[in-house]
């Protein structure tokens, strides 16, 4: 009996194990693990398993068999040792609702619930700590929520135009880390580019909004299986919890023609935060300019198009970074 | 002992506790999750606060989640994650600081 870590890809027979008891109690491989615990037992059969993907443990199972031996203590022991080892002291876990007294006694306390997926983290009050932090403002306020790899004038239309909208504007950096430019990097484009944009105010989202805790699909980026998306999580922890504490009722979004998954998250929205009392705006992407289209530009050196599609706050940035580099 | 880094001893297995220290300017702050919290969580904050002010560290944030663990599992989870996160590579003092 034992518990193993092992990184990803795994070999085909544990992969082919670990996929059956994935599906063995409703789960599926989402495919973004940096490692995966599997406990096996005397006899070498698997027992239990769970994947560690950044700063995420998830897809835990144990079999029916094993239950009330203490494999899933064993696997999430494992998943915290291996997430320490890699750095990442922050956690977050996904599981189902029916799953929180257990992992409540493991460490792991609730940020949001819907019918069908907890999200839990390992600090007491993380999320309350975080609203605490951020200032309150009178009259009507907004939120735009944007990942900006790089900020864009497109982005800064976005953003003009919701400030006009309403009193004050929330706007949330997406902290995650894993694209073109590093989080602080696209904090200071965004902070730069709307400084002069009245009543508009910039914070990082500290992994709670659109994170790979949240909403992993739009970092998994597998286009073909955007109607599988799943970002129920990030848009209930939005509307339920961190809109009514800064009295937020309008959410401003970027029309997407281009990924099928951001597409599938706007729509999702439009259904799910009427009923928190938020309207959701989605504005015409500005002359085509999409931050995808200017990480393209930038792989292929093309600085004179990157120049026409994006601030010169940005430009600075992206030029200071490239010297940087050289 | 200077807490330099978030560090974690421990497992969460049962009889155990998972003890993770990181770093802090505002003295100790120590949060307990325990299933006999009612029955022993005073002890369990002792035997954790002794440990820490026996290895002389003066500002860290600890949580320990315990699983039922004895006082000398308890004192011993403490001191390894105390040494991990103070990166601590020198002789440890055996029948010392850690007796």
């Amino acid at each position: 009996m034992g518990v193993a870590i092992y990184q990803t890809p795994l070999y085909e027979s544990q992969q082919h194990d670990y996929l059956e008891l994935l599906a063995l109690c409703g789960l599926r491989d989402e495919g973004d693990a940096d490692a995966v615990a599997l406990a096996t037992d005397e006899r070498g059969i698997l027992t239990g398993c769970g994947a560690l993907a950044g700063h995420t443990v998830k897809q835990l199972a144990v079999t029916p068999d094993a239950e009330g031996q203490g494999v899933m203590a064993s696997v999430l022991s494992a998943l915290i040792g291996e997430a320490h080892a890699r750095g990442e002291h922050r956690l977050f876990l996904c599981t189902r609702p029916d799953n929180v007294k257990m992992f409540s006694s493991m460490g792991f306390y609730t940020v949001i619930s819907t019918a069908d997926a907890l999200l839990m983290e390992n600090r007491r009050d993380g999320l309350e700590d975080y609203l605490s932090s951020l200032p309150r403002y009178k009259g009507v306020c907004g939120a735009v929520v944007c990942n900006c790899d790089p900020f864009t004038l497109g982005h800064r239309h976005l953003i003009e135009y919701a400030a006009s909208q309403c009193d004050h504007l929330y706007v949330f950096a997406v902290s995650e880390s894993g694209s073109m430019f590093t989080p602080p990097e696209r904090l200071e484009m965004i902070q730069r580019g709307t400084e002069d944009i009245p009543d508009c105010h910039v914070f990082e989202s500290n992994l709670y909004l659109v994170s790979r805790a949240t909403f992993p699909a739009y970092f998994i980026r597998d286009e073909e299986r955007a109607d599988l998306v799943k970002s129920d999580i990030d848009i209930e922890l939005f509307g339920a919890r961190i809109a009514p504490a800064l009295n937020i009722t309008k959410r401003f979004v970027g029309e997407e023609p281009y990924s099928p998954v951001t597409k599938a998250y706007n729509e999702r929205m439009k259904e799910l935060l009427p009923e928190h009392g938020i309207t959701i705006c989605e504005i015409p992407r500005y002359e085509g300019i999409s931050a995808g289209k200017v990480r393209s530009l930038l792989l292929e050196g093309d600085m004179e198009s990157v120049r026409e599609m994006v601030p010169e706050t940005t430009y600075e940035i992206i030029q200071r970074k490239s010297r940087a580099g050289a | 002992m200077e807490i330099k880094k978030t560090a974690v001893a421990g497992t969460l297995e049962s009889s155990d506790c998972m003890v993770t220290i990181e770093p802090s300017a505002k003295g100790l702050e120590l949060d307990l999750e325990s299933a006999v919290i009612r029955q022993y969580g005073k002890r369990i904050a002792e035997v954790a606060m002794e440990t820490l002010g026996r290895l002389g560290v003066e500002n860290a944030r600890v949580s320990i989640v315990d699983k039922g663990a004895l006082d000398c599992t308890i004192k011993a989870r403490v001191e390894c994650a105390v040494m991990r996160s103070a990166e601590y590579e020198g002789r440890i003092g055996w029948g010392g600081v850690i007796k």
